[in-house]
């Protein structure tokens, strides 16, 4: 998101909408006598558009410029109203959660482990994407990395999780790492990312997905409690209503 | 993947905030899923919902329910979010009933979703995904109570910044609650942010932020 110079009066209302906070600079109209502009921190910036639909602007100083690679990348994973092409879903994740019902994404005995960097309002360098990803595929536990996932696309070695160089400076609002372990490598996938969350400059959030018995239990659990690891009571629940069900147990289970 | 799901809070702010998707599958139902979609907003709608949306159109409180619904296509995903729980047990019922097609997600208490699916005729949930908060360097996130409002919008579209600079503006007498919230869930293009919950916490947060100088 940039401010045109010759437009932008310095009122500073679009300030307050920035998600990633205060990254605007005064400057001093070098032609218009008196006029004082603002620069957006192109750096700090993720080109999310949130002061440009605010519609804040009295003057219409604020503009988006269609945006070449590797810089393109903040838009698609920052601005909620641009889908990412190798997903078709707008944002920037995956639907295999939401429809675990019907394509059967996540098996009994496997758990799927994501991790969000960046949210809120801090943003993250594809650097620190790099660590998170490089600690998950380095631990040994058969992490399988979700492949419509925007992330995985900017892999350049999906087997150790390594990012293409030229998007390691790019920042965006939020990025998400997704992937699937067996159960019982659990343990192992939250130990490499406590050890990450030592190395990071940023924020991740992580969550654990699971497909829960018919008769109610929750695989997870009892893992999370004997590792002593904090959960949400507040979680994320697919009601099975989605046709046609995918069959988990064969035939004689059903589809539940 | 965790669009509805790091909503931060305790058990009392939590409870009667739910997030419902619809959600069409890749490769399963997603061609010719959009009546689907569109029957499947028509029932939320019909139970009383404080927001609902979809991530490209944006929300009742940025455009028409027309508009949402006009706008649907194969593929579309919509979030409509409740504030109380016996709509959910309702809503359920019909969802059961009239059964759609497209996969169904409610963000929420877990204990509390679940009772709602019982007394609704479901058994247990189907599929679970839990949030295991927020690590690395936690010190950069700003206050848990703007924490609250802030996690609503599961994009991040809400700056901390902002919600400082209403709580200021409705000490000053200049904005009512009512019309902060409304202006945040607009920044929140899908439809998840809780307006009745957001009031609430707007009200907590009042008391305790302070306004170096109030002209």
């Amino acid at each position: 998101m940039k401010a045109d110079k010759d437009k932008c009066i310095a009122c500073k209302r679009c300030f307050a909408y920035c998600p990633m906070g205060r990254i605007q600079t005064f400057h001093r109209h070098e032609k218009i006598h008196g006029r004082i502009y603002i620069e957006i921190d192109q750096d700090a910036c993720t080109d999310c558009g949130m002061c440009l639909r605010a519609n804040i602007c009295p003057v219409k100083a604020l503009y988006q410029e269609v945006e070449d690679w590797p810089r393109e990348i903040r838009g698609i994973l920052s601005n909620p109203l641009i889908e990412f092409k190798g997903s078709q879903v707008p944002g920037r994740g995956t639907e295999e959660m939401k429809t675990n019902d019907v394509k059967g994404s996540f098996l009994p005995g496997e758990v799927g482990v994501g991790v969000e960097l960046g949210r809120p309002g801090i943003g993250a360098y594809f650097r620190d994407v790099e660590v998170v990803a490089m600690a998950l595929m380095g631990a040994d536990i058969g992490y399988q990395l979700a492949e419509e996932n925007p992330v995985t696309h900017f892999m350049a070695d999906k087997n150790t999780g390594k990012l293409r160089d030229d998007v390691l400076g790019e920042k965006a609002t939020s990025a998400i790492i997704e992937g699937k372990c067996k159960l019982e490598k659990l343990p192992e996938a939250l130990k490499a990312l406590q050890a990450a969350a030592e190395k990071v400059d940023t924020v991740f959030t992580v969550e654990v997905i699971t497909k829960v018995t018919p008769e109610g239990e929750v695989p997870v659990k009892q893992v999370l409690e004997e590792l002593g690891f904090w959960y949400s009571i507040n979680s994320k629940n697919n009601l099975g209503l989605g046709l046609p069900a995918y069959a988990f147990y064969g035939d004689k289970g059903g589809a539940s | 993947m965790t669009h509805s799901l790091h909503r931060r809070g305790d058990y009392e702010s939590l409870k009667d905030d739910f997030v419902v998707l619809g959600c069409p599958a890749t490769g399963v139902n997603k061609a010719g899923s959009a009546p689907k979609t569109q029957m499947f907003l028509s029932i939320c709608y019909k139970h009383g919902p404080v927001n609902l949306g979809d991530m490209k159109t944006g929300n009742i409180y940025n455009t028409t329910m027309d508009d949402i619904l006009a706008s649907v296509t194969d593929g579309t995903i919509v979030q409509c979010t409740f504030d109380n729980r016996d709509k959910i047990v309702d809503l359920i019922k019909e969802l059961k009933e009239r059964r759609p097609g497209i996969s169904v997600i409610i963000s929420g208490v877990t204990d509390v979703v679940q009772q709602c699916m019982q007394e609704a005729g479901l058994g247990p949930i189907h599929s679970l995904e839990y949030s295991l908060g927020t690590w690395g360097k936690t010190e950069r996130l700003p206050g848990y109570a703007v924490l609250k409002l802030l996690t609503m919008c599961g994009h991040a579209m809400i700056a901390a910044d902002l919600v400082g600079k209403m709580v200021r503006d409705i000490k000053r007498g200049r904005r009512t609650i009512r019309s902060c919230v409304v202006e945040l869930a607009q920044c929140c293009t899908c439809g998840n942010f809780n307006l009745t919950r957001g009031e609430k916490i707007f009200e907590e947060v009042l008391s305790t932020y302070m306004v170096h100088s109030l002209y």
